[in-house]
């Protein structure tokens, strides 16, 4: 069994392993959970079915009136993950995902308002509350009666999350709060908020460090400003979250003084299924439109469904969806199973789901043709509601950066000892040898592509051995090149975002790759290879291109025009635009 | 005065499904199929469940079929009723069976009203209140219905469309008919079919989802129940309806007539 508090499938993959137990079975479900998500799945149809009129509305207008807030209250979506003991659903990853998938073939503001509350929202008095402030908050934050909002970014701290200027100041018992929190999603209707702020630090000698605290509206000197006019999920409410000599008793610090940018980064790695989901939810309602739209458009005396462009479209806005929802469904299965570190993992399903959905929305309103640009048909507004999943909850780019480099940290430790080793060979030469041999070794094998230990699958059934060979073949490829670009770069890895970006792109379509494999490989257990013919056609087709593209980015390493693309940016930036014309 | 009402749940294919027969024509494709308690049902739950909001009492919802038919009980459950009986049976039924075990869940339970779909959406028999009522020599009202439109206030504010007297002893029914409405009155204990137009039904909130996983459902076999449970009606074939022909446009009123007479042969 793997070791749960550490293990990583994608951080292995760069060391050239294949931890296969990690991920194969495919996650699935237990079965009591899965009935009441029916009932909740079917509930949820109910509730949100022939209202598209007015999601389209509340889009126009950017409001969500108060009343369907209450039916949401009502409902009791507020509650989905919070655990029964305190009168929720107690959904794990998994099921909540599923149901925020469920949503957003809806309507996306409705998924975002309460995918924000659940994901980020108060996932940290979840996460890291005690007792007494779980028993305090949680039973209001069940029925809705509190919304939570999450607090993190502000004008001069976006991606660069450590940049936060909002400060907190003892007074006493208490801490004293000013700044501002800008485009905090539920800011206009929530009353609990998880705010981070820079206190001083005894530890680090008063040099300021993050804490979170849970502040409430009904403190003195919270204000929150003015629906934010927006692209997409226009009826969700985006605010600016102000706070002026607010005081916040001590008990109101959520997971320990200072420890703030772990807490958030904890509670973002958590939510990601969250967007996962609704991305998948809103692939899956585009299909559907598109799969209409093409049977009933006639041109040129036929359907256009007959037509191979259009074909080929669809086609591979199913493969899309597919290996979204298996990605985003084995991280939050993986979670759900109690696996800690998964931050790299969840990165990638965020950031391939967003992207895939973004894509997508834009071939959908391209098989509309003229009616897709038009704002009676719903196609527009899903490309607007969807352009901010790539920017918010961590862009897509710093996810980028935050997966390759997690994932070479392994293969860099093991460089370090190896240099530590050279240096102090002398004086030890035995340890020195030890450690020298065994990295020499790995890295032969790995050169020479001797099937060695975790090299290869072993639990896989033979119809999915063609996209296995891809995994297999692909991870010996990354981990010889983390090693590269680590030798190359050494600790100024850090900065060089040409190759970390190619790095993160390989590691995302290897773990989305092997998320399809294993999925398809769990469906062919169990109907046989004649009864999964489709799903093996999608592996097919995704094995396929996502060797394509592994294999460019790997070719690329080495033999790329980086050093140019850099010189025109950068005259770019030092004439403040483009400097040409053909006058 | 409180009212015990027995109210039925029938596990049947979404409408929403794509329903395909088989080749053979022994049944349909049941791959892909979608389940779900059957509408009218659903309209005889919300209407136990407004009454009992009204005068008290408690729903007892029952439903008969294979282990799966667990889920269409605690669905009704989840709405509001107080506790499920299921009687398992495995294979073919009919409303003659269906209702012979609804006279004993009846005898066993002692109702005050029994509410059901006029039919289930699957064969479409409307039978089984009949006969109920029937077998148990009771007053029947089939059909219910609603004087008001669902659109209406007072179905706004949720009232019953099935009202029980002053006396309690009886029940006020507004019944759909052809052309028109019947209103009839009907003593206790009787058997209430449900019609569309009798109410709108609420949805299961997620909590009501949760309480309904502790509320108790009791298990029967069919078959130690002293019923026949053989059909009286044996299905021998399902088939498609014909694929609609594509229609075309005629010049003028001569070529209609044609083709009336010529092709379709209908003149």
């Amino acid at each position: 069994m793997p070791d749960k508090k550490n293990a990583s499938y994608v951080q292995s993959l760069c060391m050239g392993e294949i931890e296969e137990e990690i991920i194969v079975p495919f996650p699935k479900m237990e079965d009591g959970e899965k009935e009441t998500l029916g009932q909740v799945l079917a509930s949820v149809r109910q509730l949100l079915s022939g209202r598209e009129k007015e999601f389209r509305e509340w889009d126009v207008k950017a409001e969500m009136p108060a009343p369907f807030i209450e039916e949401l209250r009502q409902f009791g979506l507020f509650g989905l993950v919070i655990p029964e003991a305190h009168g929720g659903i107690g959904f794990g990853s998994t099921a909540y995902s599923r149901v925020l998938q469920e949503i957003a073939k809806f309507d996306g503001s409705v998924a975002l308002t309460v995918g924000a509350h659940s994901s980020i929202g108060m996932r940290g008095l979840l996460l890291f509350g005690t007792d007494a402030q779980k028993a305090r908050w949680l039973p209001r934050l069940t029925t809705g009666e509190m919304i939570a909002a999450f607090c993190l970014t502000e004008p001069g701290a976006g991606s660069d999350a450590a940049a936060v200027r909002t400060t907190a100041r003892r007074d006493g018992n208490d801490w004293i709060l000013n700044g501002e929190k800008i485009w905090i999603t539920n800011g206009g209707m929530a009353d609990f908020f998880t705010v981070f702020a820079k206190t001083p630090d005894a530890q680090t000698g008063g040099k300021a460090s993050l804490t979170a605290f849970v502040v409430t509206r009904d403190m003195p000197g919270v204000s929150t400003g003015p629906h934010e006019d927006k692209m997409g999920i226009r009826a969700s409410s985006t605010t600016t979250v102000r706070m002026e000599d607010v005081r916040v008793p001590g008990d109101h610090v959520l997971g320990g003084v200072g420890q703030g940018f772990k807490a958030a980064m904890r509670i973002l790695n958590a939510g990601r299924t969250g967007l996962g989901g609704g991305s998948v939810g809103g692939m899956k309602k585009l299909i559907s439109l598109s799969a209409r739209q093409a049977v009933d458009r006639q041109q040129f005396g036929r359907p256009i469904s007959e037509f191979g462009m259009i074909k080929e479209k669809v086609g591979l806005m199913v493969v899309e969806t597919f290996a979204a929802e298996s990605v985003v469904s084995l991280v939050a299965g993986l979670i759900d199973q109690g696996y800690e570190d998964y931050a790299v993992e969840a990165a990638i399903s965020k950031v391939f789901a967003t992207e895939a959905l973004y894509r997508v929305s834009d071939e959908a309103l391209q098989i509309a043709g003229g009616n897709g640009f038009m704002r009676e048909y719903p196609y527009e507004k899903a490309v607007r509601d969807c352009r901010i999943n790539r920017i918010f909850e961590g862009t897509n780019e710093i996810l980028r950066l935050f997966i390759a480099l997690s994932a070479m940290n392994d293969v860099g430790q093991q460089l370090k000892e190896l240099a530590s080793v050279v240096k102090s060979g002398v004086a030890d030469p035995i340890k020195g040898f030890g450690v020298l041999s065994g990295y020499a070794k790995k890295r032969a094998s790995l050169a020479t592509g001797l099937v060695g230990d975790k090299r290869s699958f072993t639990r896989l059934s033979p119809s999915v051995k063609h996209a296995a060979v891809v995994v297999e073949e692909a991870t010996r490829d990354v981990a010889i090149a983390a090693d590269r670009i680590l030798r190359k770069h050494g600790g100024k890895v850090v900065g060089k975002q040409f190759a970390t970006h190619r790095l993160a792109d390989i590691l995302i379509d290897l773990f989305v790759l092997s998320a399809v494999l294993s999925r398809v490989n769990s469906i062919v257990e169990e109907k046989g290879a004649e009864g999964a013919a489709q799903e093996l056609a999608i592996l097919e087709i995704f094995s396929g291109r996502a060797r394509r593209r592994m294999r460019s980015n790997i070719n690329r390493i080495d033999d790329n025009d980086d050093e140019l693309v850099k010189v025109v940016a950068d005259h770019a930036f030092e004439k403040e635009g483009y400097s040409w014309d053909t006058l | 005065m409180p009212l015990k009402i027995l109210v039925t749940a029938k596990r049947v294919e979404d409408p929403e499904s794509k329903i395909k027969v088989k080749p053979d024509g022994t049944g349909i494709v049941t791959d892909g199929v979608n389940y779900k308690m059957n509408p009218f049902d659903e309209i005889a739950v919300e209407e136990a469940l407004r009454l009992k909001e009204k005068h008290g009492g408690e729903v007892v919802v029952a439903s008969i079929g294979a282990d799966k038919s667990m889920t269409e009980i605690r669905a009704a459950l989840a709405m509001g009723a107080d506790r499920g009986i299921l009687v398992k049976h495995d294979g073919p039924l009919d409303p003659f069976v269906v209702s012979a075990i609804l006279d004993k869940l009846f005898e066993k339970e002692k109702p005050d009203l029994v509410l059901l779909g006029k039919q289930s959406i699957d064969d479409d028999q409307n039978q089984v209140g009949q006969y109920l009522a029937e077998r148990r020599g009771l007053g029947q009202a089939t059909f219910a219905s609603k004087t008001e439109s669902l659109e209406s206030e007072a179905e706004q504010k949720k009232q019953p469309g099935v009202v029980l007297a002053a006396d309690g002893k009886s029940l006020r029914v507004v019944r759909e008919v052809d052309g028109g409405l019947v209103t009839v009155d009907v003593s206790l204990p009787a058997i209430v079919t449900c019609d569309l137009r009798l109410n709108k039904p609420r949805f299961a909130s997620l909590p009501g989802i949760m309480k309904a996983k502790k509320k108790p459902v009791e298990e029967i076999v069919a078959a130690s129940l002293g019923v026949d449970l053989a059909p009286k009606v044996a299905v021998k074939k399902l088939s498609e309806p014909p694929k609609r022909q594509g229609g075309l446009k005629v010049a003028d009123v001569p070529e209609l007539y044609a083709k009336l007479k010529g092709e379709a042969k209908v003149l």
